[in-house]
């Protein structure tokens, strides 16, 4: 049996925890249902929220690339996924440069460039995203508008990004006009996990 | 009753605690630039937003990853030079701003079409950081 002193600390810490708990919630729940949160892309994420995220996406992205498999990728697919990076992917994250369209500049989060992309991502995970995309970014999934070689070759483009100059991303991505594969589909290709 | 007093003196005490944390929400009306400089730094800082400029620049006061595409802009209220040789002062950051291949034909910072309002905007924002 409990002394009545310890009785006493335990139902005071309890029905702290229990008032705070039911405090937060309600304030929660008041910023919620009364709007007051800012959804607008002019007014920007507290830092920690961004922070946070983006952190959170690493991980994500990492733990669902894991098995994806890495084919071997040429200079072939760096022309291809030149072409392929200039009409799908430039308008958002830019090149060496170029500017991205004007969606692309006031996007928030900012989709950024990719110049630095394979510094922080691995071929398997670059991939990953491009094609699944990333939820409440802007970040679209390609697996249904590209062809997974096409996916493969702008990854391989992307990977050569970082010593690249502007005259060479000119060079580049002036080449051919692209006739587009149709995309091979979610369910055969080795995808890595999709949930 | 002793549990209800003590649950009540908890409860005050963790009010009083939190009661700072309202204040960091506070206001923000900004560093003023250096005398001289035209536009609105408040308005240049939401434009900085809305032209990406954060997406290659680290720059305080606007939320974004930690990118090094291009040079942080932690300081350049105070730098001498800025674009490598341009001395910098509002009219040649205005110029950078809005048009590099200019100043560098082969930039890999894009001309991003920056308006002349806007430019003036954000470097009067820009030259607020030191």
């Amino acid at each position: 049996m409990l002394s009545a002193r310890t009785r006493l600390i335990l139902n005071t810490a309890v029905l702290t925890l229990l008032a705070a708990a039911g405090v937060g919630a309600a304030v929660g729940f008041t910023v919620f249902r009364a709007g007051w949160y800012n959804i607008g892309a002019t007014s920007p994420h507290f830092k920690y929220v961004y922070r946070g995220l983006e952190q959170a996406m690493r991980y994500s992205v990492r733990h669902h690339a894991q098995d994806v498999k890495v084919p071997a990728l040429g200079q072939a697919a760096i022309l291809r996924g030149a072409a392929v990076y200039r009409d799908n992917c430039a308008q958002c994250h830019g090149g060496p440069g170029v500017s991205p369209e004007g969606h692309g500049l006031s996007m928030q989060p900012a989709p950024g460039p990719l110049v630095d992309a394979s510094a922080k991502w691995k071929a398997r995970e670059l991939y990953w995203i491009t094609r699944h995309g990333v939820k409440m970014s802007g970040m679209p999934a390609w697996e249904f508008r590209l062809s997974d070689a096409d996916i493969w070759s702008t990854v391989a483009f992307i990977n050569q990004m970082p010593a690249m100059s502007a005259r060479d991303y000119r060079a580049l991505t002036a080449g051919m006009a692209l006739t587009l594969a149709p995309p091979t589909g979610a369910p055969a290709a080795p995808g890595g996990k999709s949930q | 009753m002793t549990t209800l007093r003590s649950f009540a003196a908890a409860a005050l005490a963790a009010l009083t605690a939190l009661a700072p944390l309202a204040l960091l929400g506070g206001c923000d009306s900004g560093p003023k630039p250096p005398a001289g400089v035209l536009g609105d730094p408040q308005r240049g800082k939401l434009a900085v937003t809305q032209y990406a400029c954060h997406s290659c620049h680290v720059i305080p006061g606007v939320t974004g990853s930690d990118v090094a595409v291009g040079r942080p802009l932690e300081d350049i209220g105070k730098r001498r030079f800025i674009a490598g040789g341009l001395l910098n002062n509002q009219p040649n950051l205005m110029h950078w701003i809005r048009d590099p291949q200019s100043v560098y034909a082969n930039s890999a910072m894009p001309n991003l079409g920056v308006t002349e309002n806007d430019a003036r905007d954000i470097s009067a924002y820009l030259l607020t950081l030191d």
